[in-house]
């Protein structure tokens, strides 16, 4: 069925055969190569099931999704999102952070700190809210001081 | 720790060469709307027809949406294209970009006029909610090998790997700007003579939040990613070739 599809696209050249891509495993997914330690970090961070979910916001939620007609996923939102990501540790042997786009566009970030309780972050296109349960603490910060948010909040 | 970028800028780059090498090149906005791709067309046509009067469905508008959004390598390639004399626009839902007409590069004044006027155009027709991307592409063609003739060398057991078919891609980093270069010694470009086989080289420049805003500061990125790729080329070029390009400087 592949096969009977036309040119996605007109290139501006086409390799000659010896050079085009073999056909890959299913197994294999390549990213783009500049999302390579992005994809490694959402890996290491959230574990498969949060790199799913991020994928998944990226790539399949259009605006007016669900209920409420919410909004794409930001770019402005996702870059504070693997910025705060890089910079934070989680505390090991609980479960991994949990991610959810919002209705707003924004992506949002919830786990547990250490002493078990709620830590919740979202990275919206404007800035960054959060609330912490241990302190009672909540509140909002512009995206370019979401690494020292990141080193408040890291267990 | 970063790097320092690996391909030395000539400090004096040239205004013109000929034979000019460039097959394309396109500035490239990717971006998020709140309007759905039904509307999207209409509301940019309305804005530039008296330039771009012809349109053109791309061979990916036949491919239904919901396979389309399935995919998320087709997420950011164009679905039609309006053409005027000397540039297309390609349009997706999720992309705009500005081409030059293929082997008839116009030099980069004339792009940055044509950028300005196209940037402003689509500021009007209102559908782009956020910026996600800006990228500039220039394709190059080369008669032959073009790898003897760059400062770029693929090696195998510590030697040179040379006349063997290669393609090459990698991602440097310069300030903010992703590079993405690929050359290859096995390519096929169409001219108006029919296709001619030899080697490309093909470079990228992108960059995304929170440094970019199509509106706020497009045309100074588009310009920045640019310089940059012009002065990669020019850093990349062995002095030989560089003589058959015959320089003209300021």
């Amino acid at each position: 069925m592949i096969g009977a599809l036309p040119p996605l696209h007109p290139p501006a050249y086409t390799l000659t055969e010896d050079l085009r891509e073999l056909s890959e495993p299913a197994s294999i997914r390549r990213p783009a190569p500049d999302e390579l330690a992005r994809e490694e970090l959402l890996l290491r961070k959230l574990g498969p099931r949060g790199w799913g979910r991020v994928h998944h916001f990226r790539n399949y939620y259009e605006s007016g999704w669900g209920e409420h007609a919410g909004r794409v996923l930001s770019p402005m939102a996702l870059e504070a999102f693997f910025r705060f990501l890089a910079s934070t540790s989680f505390p090991t042997g609980k479960t991994a952070p949990s991610v959810f786009l919002t209705d707003r566009g924004g992506v949002e970030l919830c786990w547990e700190n250490a002493a078990g309780r709620s830590v919740q972050v979202e990275f919206t296109r404007e800035g960054v809210e959060f609330y912490d349960e241990t302190t009672g603490e909540e509140g909002v910060v512009g995206h370019d001081a979401s690494l020292e948010l990141s080193r408040r909040l890291s267990s | 720790m970063s790097q320092p970028f690996p391909i030395p800028i000539p400090d004096r780059l040239p205004i013109r060469i000929a034979p000019c090498p460039i097959v394309e090149a396109i500035f490239e906005a990717r971006f998020v709307s709140p309007e759905s791709w039904a509307t999207m067309p209409g509301l940019l046509f309305a804005q530039i027809r008296e330039k771009y009067q012809e349109q053109k469905n791309l061979p990916l508008a036949l491919v239904p949406e919901e396979f389309r959004r399935q995919d998320p390598a087709l997420q950011h390639l164009p679905l039609l294209q309006f053409l005027s004399k000397d540039f297309l626009i390609q349009l997706g839902p999720r992309v705009v970009s500005l081409v030059t007409r293929p082997h008839a590069y116009p030099g980069w004044p004339a792009i940055r006029g044509e950028l300005l006027w196209v940037v402003e155009r689509v500021k009007k027709a209102g559908f782009i909610g956020e910026t996600e991307r800006l990228g500039v592409r220039y394709v190059d063609f080369f008669a032959g090998d073009v790898f003897p003739l760059l400062r770029l060398q693929l090696q195998a057991n510590e030697r040179p790997l040379l006349g063997a078919p290669t393609d090459v891609t990698t991602v440097l980093r310069h300030g903010a700007l992703a590079i993405r270069m690929r050359v290859s010694n096995g390519a096929i470009v169409a001219t108006a003579e029919g296709p001619k086989s030899g080697s490309v080289l093909d470079v990228e420049g992108s960059i995304g939040p929170p440094e970019v805003d199509l509106f706020q500061n497009g045309l100074a990125r588009f310009g920045e990613a640019h310089d940059t790729i012009k002065g990669l080329f020019f850093g990349l070029i062995k002095p030989e070739l560089l003589a058959r390009l015959n320089p003209v400087y300021e």
